[in-house]
């Protein structure tokens, strides 16, 4: 099954463009959407999720359309929103039952078993008789996470899930998605490099509302090899450096700046070559050198 | 400076939301509605000013009511927002003080309310100044009665809610906490105050609001002239309530501050420390890298989306619902508080008049039920709870954040809409069942054990859950889609003042148009549900259908997602019409269609439809057309000779008649005007003895004249055959005539017969419906001294009667006169009645499953026809109608008739009873009056029934001021006779102790004196203690002298009709010259004696016997009519009264030593007293002739010490 998106547009009622033509095609297993705050990343995830209308485009998830076959999508959706609550007053069991009877599992039995299965996965079981409003903002997500695999979902979306977890949790919960990202499309937002390197085979870039790149991973941090720039100055050479060279990403190490620079050639004495990582893939991208954004006539806000 | 800042910020954040702006203009636009249409509309039979006082006043406290029911946002926001919002965290950790950060908050709220309330001020000028109000209902512009309205009603209502209401939200963290506020404010105004504390007056003290001093109180005890110019006063009750209610904001504010912390809130209380430490050294996993893990092991079950699915997700989300609601503070209240209060209220509600009624399962379920629409009900309580339920449920998701999770869960919005609205019922349906609960309580309470489980079952499942169920769909469908709560609230609230308050404000008064109206139910014993179910269900299903379709609406356009404008729901909604719910709607549309059109059929083709504007107008045109023929003459009726054929259950009555006619007027007649009844009524044929043609026939105001041939001579009698025919034929707008019934009809010649000459009662009678017609103002009643009233009696003592009335075979009718024969013949019964002496012109006549009680008194046959289960008054009556002849036909001449008929009808739970010649009869409350029966204790039915017997020697009197107090005065006087004569002294003075309380006629201290009465009070009260008065000290035999010789004067032939003044003018026949100043003190003005002992002491004397000292003090004063109070010197006999110690049992008063009048000076003064044996009690006035008000404490007796 894969999820195809044909020039999805949307615009808020107060101007703000949060989704200009947005074309992907997002095949079974984990999926990056990497970008900065405020990209457009939670409207994309939304939109998908059937929360949210576009003002133009297509999407169709396999034969559905996406857009007028909502409960057909719903019944295969797992979404795991950015921020939620629970209600207070009722234990994760009960409410995981609940909810697993609107997901269509009507036999009692095997209800129990699936809640009893889920609650092991995301290490609830033991506190599963525990009110909700007792939880703590990781056991909360990881409910949330519980919610979100009830059903075995063929599309999972999952919108910064790591934002607020510690990470022994965060690493227990990308274990989760990646397991169930060997059949089902796992689209997985975050602004989290990290996340994306570690787990998915494919990914896209998004910034105001456009895909700066979609590429693999792997095949992005090879295309960047040789070009990427690493020095080590004081804080004050850094306005002439970055007056000169194409500048990245800059960020402290032990009390020193370390820039990286894109460049095709060597940029001159001091630089040393970089293995380049996702992240100059990301910061390559936002900055322009590579993607969508080096095509256009003039490159935007660098980081 | 923080302080102001806080207040300024919150000010300006609430002042450019949206929903401020929405209460002020719902405020305005209920102002001006109620000043327009209600406060004219309500002042029935009164003529005040617009812009009086007391309109403003009125409308203030509605007004304000509206305020407190919607506007709770303003301070639950302005209290819980930082919470709510999850802001706390950076607020609270602000250098700010408590006082500065709640002081702020809660003055930006109270600044804001009182902006809100002027709406309420404004709605009223606008009202009154904008084009459209006659000029003669303004008064002058008084900015004081604005002022006034606002500082004591408005600002104190909105210091007390905001406080109650802030308090509340600051505590729970949520703004909706407010509303319960208002709530709890209400409940106190309209559940407690109104039921359970009225009788002790608390009632008053204890309503947060003003509906009882303002709308109550004020309402019934101002006069008109009072209510168009006098000044609400800040004293007594009101002030003490006000003082009340600002002490109990007061320290809500001050729990609140104290209670409040800058603290994080805990969610829950379920909160276990252990399992959260568990929680958060929960294993780490050496390294942090994303690991190969354990395949997931979640079972793949099957899944499924069908239909049973859907039933499922509806019934589990019903649950829920049902849970969320049952387990809040709010649900308990509803579930268990209101439920146990009520059986407060059953028992307090089970007596009349200090005689406890038999608690049977209709009279409680009287207590437990109310139609929606019933604005002053305690139960008008629900509908705002409903409200609130339904916008909880609504936003429940959304509230707790799980919005977005369970709007991304598969299945049709029908599920969740459903299953909230199965949950809200499923909630109404436990309070109801806890009424029952609390009904069945309150009987076993009561030591009643037969419960009518069926019955409880029917009325309270079958008809009132209905009605809360329309209205709960109503409240659930406005929440989703406003879809923004607090507005939400708003329209809610104002979609139920709608169907309670403003349709008919507006005129809307077809059933068809008002959300979940109908015409009511009712059920009697006698009865049972009688015709009425038909009616009411076929309405309730009109609005069912109704109901369907706004749940196709809200299915629609139910918000599910981020984007919730209205654009986009349209949009989804059209995916969302799929052909079932475009099935669904359409069967909808086609139910309102075929119910409304077969409902349109009753009410407008089988029935013609009238509306109550269209019914004045009716009778402002008959009189625009007929006043002229008022004065000329008319022959008179004397006598008739009727067939009566009432068809039970056919719900048809024929009528054949013939009356007898004679020209009593000095001049021939040739033409004569019949009055024939209009609405339903057929008059088939009017025929005469001699020739007539018909030369007018108005059918619609119900008027025709037939010229004669040969004019009636003076003298002469004239022969009026007539049919009148009436068949009751589906149902209309109000629903159901209960006139002919299966079982219990009854109905009186005054709707249905024809009768000859204008007809005055038609007029209209207040004022402002004449001035809007364009009639001659006609006062209540015309002046004492206006000739109008004080023509003679136009019928000659009355008309001969004789009638023939058929009915079903195992039926009883009963009509006026005795029972010459009954028969059976064709499968029906007939009773022949006939009058021995001559009767009045309004005659009732009766059919049901009569059981009759027979009785004799010499030779007068009595017959009581009552219910046959209804048996407990019978001995009672036939003790107390015994007592009465006996009493009456030795005092003021014979009884006319040999015969009396009590018969009860069906309907009417309350105690009161009517009386015509030789008939009385009353309604099913007055079996079950029944007091104790034990020695010592008031037999008050036994003293009704005399008073009823009273009204067979009431005069003709003239109807012009005064006349009350001739009808009811007299006739209580007369019974308070009976009861001494007897029942004896003590039993009188049980009865005078409890006719002295404040209840039910609270006293007026102004206004006409007694010659000119015209209120309840001076005619049921003072009227009576008055003539008591003048019998202790002129004699009863005086009295009842001058009595008997007015009713001689009046009662033959052709006398003219008595006023006052000639029962004055008797009276002061019969009164010493020394007494004349008291006569005239009691009813020629307005006295007030107020008397006092301060001190009485005794020694023995060297004799043996005890000399009694009494320090008393004594006031006179009068009051005019404007309430003036003036102090008049007094110098008259008062009785003295010096008791020895009672028996065992007795009253206090029953071993009297020495009464003797003294006379009395005002001011202080010293009397001595001797008297044989050991006093106890003595003092002035002893038997409250004259101070007889009823006060907390009575000061006219005092214990006696030893010497001094």
């Amino acid at each position: 099954m894969e999820l195809h998106l044909r020039g999805v547009s949307k615009t808020y009622p107060n101007g703000v463009r949060a989704l200009k033509d947005v074309t992907l095609t997002i095949p079974a297993g984990m999926y990056g959407l990497l970008g900065p705050n405020g990209a457009g990343k939670s409207t994309l995830m939304r939109i998908l999720s059937t929360l949210q209308e576009p003002d133009a485009g297509s999407i169709r998830l396999g034969d559905i359309d996406a857009l007028k076959q909502k409960d057909d999508v719903r019944k295969t959706l797992g979404y795991l929103p950015q921020e939620f609550g629970v209600y207070p007053k009722v234990s994760a069991e009960e409410l995981l039952e609940h909810f697993a009877l609107l997901k269509g599992i009507a036999e009692r039995r095997a209800r129990k078993d699936v809640v009893e299965a889920l609650l092991r996965q995301v290490n609830l079981w033991e506190v599963r008789k525990q009110k909700l409003g007792g939880y703590s903002g990781g056991m909360r997500q990881r409910f949330g996470v519980a919610v979100a695999l009830l059903g075995n979902p063929k599309l999972l979306i999952v919108d910064e899930p790591t934002a607020g977890l510690d990470p022994a949790e965060r690493v227990r919960f990308l274990n989760l998605l990646s397991e169930l990202g060997e059949n089902s499309v796992v689209l997985l937002s975050t602004h989290i490099v990290e996340d994306v390197s570690e787990l998915c085979t494919r990914m896209a870039i998004i910034d105001q509302g456009e895909i700066l790149l979609e590429a693999e991973p792997l095949c992005a941090v090879a295309g960047l090899s040789g070009r990427i720039w690493r020095r080590i100055l004081s804080k004050h050479e850094l306005p002439a450096v970055e007056r000169e060279h194409s500048v990245i990403s800059t960020k402290l190490l032990a009390g020193r700046t370390v820039v990286h620079v894109f460049s095709d050639a060597a940029p001159g004495p001091g630089f040393e070559p970089a293995t380049p990582d996702l992240e100059d893939v990301y910061f390559s991208t936002m900055a322009g050198h590579i993607g969508r954004r080096r095509e256009q006539p003039q490159p935007e806000a660098a980081p | 400076m923080k302080f102001l800042a806080i207040f300024r910020f919150e000010l300006a954040y609430q002042g450019r939301r949206a929903w401020p702006w929405f209460f002020f203009a719902v405020l305005l636009v209920f102002s001006f509605l109620m000043t327009r249409d209600g406060t004219l509309a309500e002042a029935l039979y009164e003529d005040f000013f617009l812009n009086s006082p007391f309109a403003v006043a009125k409308t203030t406290v509605f007004g304000s009511l509206i305020w407190l029911l919607v506007a709770a946002a303003i301070a639950g926001d302005a209290a819980a927002r930082d919470v709510a919002t999850g802001m706390h965290p950076l607020t609270y950790t602000l250098p700010v003080s408590k006082a500065e950060y709640l002081g702020g908050r809660f003055l930006a709220a109270l600044v804001l309310n009182a902006l809100l309330l002027l709406a309420v001020q404004a709605g009223i000028l606008l009202a009154i100044y904008a084009p459209g109000v006659e000029a003669e209902a303004i008064g002058p512009f008084r900015p004081a009665a604005y002022l006034t309205a606002y500082a004591f009603i408005a600002l104190p209502n909105a210091f007390v809610a905001t406080a109650i209401q802030f308090s509340l939200a600051a505590r729970s963290g949520r703004a909706m906490a407010s509303y319960l506020g208002s709530f709890l404010l209400f409940f106190m105004g309209f559940f407690v105050a109104a039921a359970l504390l009225f009788k002790q007056g608390l009632g008053t003290l204890l309503d947060p609001i003003g509906i009882r001093f303002i709308v109550e109180d004020l309402s019934h005890s101002w006069t008109t002239s009072e209510k168009s110019w006098r000044l609400l006063e800040l004293k007594g009750t009101v002030l003490t309530n006000r003082l009340l209610w600002l002490g109990i904001a007061l320290g809500a504010l001050a729990v609140t501050f104290l209670r409040f912390r800058f603290a994080h809130r805990t969610e829950s209380s379920g909160w276990r420390r252990g399992t959260r430490r568990r929680d958060e050294h929960s294993p780490m996993p050496a390294d942090l890298g994303v690991t190969a893990s354990a395949p997931i092991s979640v079972p793949d079950v099957p899944r499924t989306f069908g239909f049973a699915i859907h039933a499922r997700w509806t019934l589990a989300i019903a649950w829920a619902s049902f849970r969320t609601i049952a387990t809040s503070w709010a649900g308990l209240a509803l579930l268990v508080a209101i439920p146990l209060l009520t059986v407060l209220v059953v028992l307090d509600q089970m007596a009349a008049l200090g005689a406890p009624l038999v608690p049977t399962t209709a009279r409680v379920l009287s207590e437990l039920t109310a139609p929606l629409s019933a604005e002053l009900s305690r139960w008008v309580i629900i509908p705002p709870l409903i409200v609130f339920f339904a916008g909880e449920l609504v936003w429940r998701e959304r509230e707790a954040g799980l919005g977005e999770i369970t709007d991304a869960m598969p299945g049709s919005e029908w599920a969740p809409l459903l299953g909230k609205f199965l949950g809200l019922g499923l909630v109404l349906a436990v309070f109801m069942t806890a009424l029952m609960a609390a009904g069945m309580l309150a009987q076993v309470i009561r030591g009643h054990q037969d419960f009518e489980l069926g019955l409880y079952l029917k009325v309270l499942w079958g008809l009132q859950l209905p009605e809360y169920l329309l209205f709960a769909l109503l409240a659930l469908v406005v929440h989703v889609l406003v879809d923004q709560k607090y507005i939400g609230h708003l329209v809610a609230i104002m979609a139920f003042v709608f169907i309670a308050l403003l349709a008919a404000m507006l005129g809307l008064e077809h059933n068809l148009l008002v959300y979940g109206a109908g015409p009511g139910w009712s059920y009697t014993e006698m009865r049972g549900f009688g015709p009425f179910l038909g009616p009411w269900l076929w309405f309730k299903l009109y609005w069912a259908a109704w109901a369907l379709l706004l749940a196709v609406v809200a299915r629609l356009l139910w918000g599910r997602g981020k984007e919730r404008g209205l654009g986009v729901r349209l949009q989804l909604a059209r995916h969302r019409f799929t052909r079932p719910t475009a099935w669904v709607a359409g069967a909808a549309a086609v139910l309102i269609l075929t119910l409304g059109g077969f409902i349109f059929y009753n009410t407008h083709v089988l029935n013609p439809y009238l509306s109550g504007s269209d019914l004045t107008e009716r009778r402002a045109e008959y009189e625009r057309r007929y006043k002229r023929y008022e004065s000329i003459p008319q022959p008179l009726l004397t006598g008739t000779n009727l067939r009566v054929e009432i068809h039970p259950e056919r719900r048809a009555v024929e009528i054949r008649g013939s009356y007898r006619l004679v020209n009593g007027s000095a001049l021939p007649i040739d033409s004569i005007h019949v009055a024939t009844a209009i609405g339903g009524v057929e008059t088939r044929v009017v025929t005469f003895d001699r020739t007539a043609t018909l030369t007018a026939d108005d059918e619609e105001h119900g008027h025709r004249i037939y010229a004669l041939e040969r004019p009636l001579a003076p003298g002469d009698t004239l022969r009026l055959d007539f049919e009148v025919h009436v068949e009751r034929r589906g149902f209309g707008n109000r629903g159901v005539d209960p006139s002919v019934v299966a079982n219990g009809s009854v109905f009186t010649s005054g709707a249905w017969f024809p009768f000859v000459g204008y007809q005055r009662q038609r007029e209209l009678l207040s004022a402002t419906d004449r001035r809007a017609h364009g009639l001659e103002p006609r006062p209540v009643l015309a002046s004492l001294h206006d000739a109008e009233g004080r023509e003679a009696a136009e019928r000659g003592g009355g008309i001969s009667f004789e009638a023939v009335v058929g009915t079903d075979e195992d039926q009883v009718a009963v009509a006026p006169g005795a029972l010459r024969r009954t028969w059976t013949e064709g499968g029906r019964r007939y009773f022949h009645y006939s009058t021995t002496a001559p009767i009045g012109r309004e005659w009732a006549f009766f059919s049901a499953r009569y059981g009759v009680h027979e009785g004799r008194w010499k030779d007068v046959e009595i017959r009581i026809f009552h219910h046959p289960e209804h048996t407990a008054h019978l001995d009672r009556v036939m003790r107390s109608v015994r007592a009465s002849l006996d009493y009456y036909t030795e005092q003021f001449g014979p009884y006319p008739y040999r015969h009396l008929s009590v018969v009860e009808h069906p309907g009417r739970l309350g105690t009161g009873l009517h009386a015509e010649a030789s008939m009385i009869s009353h309604g099913e409350g007055f079996p079950f009056w029944t007091p104790k029966d034990e020695e010592g204790s008031l037999d008050f039915p036994f003293a009704v029934m005399a008073h009823e017997m009273a009204h067979q020697w009431t005069l003709p009197y003239a109807h012009v001021e005064g006349a009350p107090f001739l009808s009811e005065g007299l006739a209580w006087y007369s019974a308070m006779q009976v009861v001494k004569a007897s029942r004896g002294d003590e039993e009188l003075r049980r009865l005078l102790a409890f006719m002295r309380q404040p209840h039910p006629y609270p006293p007026i201290r102004r206004g006409e004196p007694l010659l000119r009465a015209l209120d309840p009070y001076l005619a049921y009260r003072r009227g009576p203690f008055a003539m008591y008065a003048l019998s202790e000290y002129v004699g009863s035999d005086q009295v009842n002298r001058a009595l008997r010789r007015l009713i001689e004067t009046h009662d033959s032939a052709g006398a003219p009709r008595a006023t006052t003044l000639d029962l004055y003018r008797e009276l002061r026949a019969v009164t010493p010259d020394s007494l004349k100043p008291l006569l005239h003190d009691l009813f020629e003005v307005n006295t007030f004696w107020e008397l006092e002992t301060e001190r009485a002491t005794a020694e023995q004397t060297a004799a043996g016997t005890w000399q009694v000292t009494l320090d008393v003090r004594a006031r006179k004063v009068v009051y005019d009519s404007a309430g003036v109070e003036t102090e008049v010197p007094m110098d008259e006999p008062v009785p003295i009264g010096v008791f020895g110690p009672a028996e065992e049992g007795a009253g206090e008063l029953s071993a009297p030593l020495d009464v003797r009048m003294h006379r009395i000076r005002s001011g202080e003064q010293t009397i001595t007293v001797t008297v044989p044996h050991k006093p106890v009690l003595a003092g002035i006035d002893p038997y409250h002739l004259l101070d007889w008000e009823g006060r907390e404490d009575d000061d006219n007796l005092e214990a006696v010490t030893a010497g001094r």
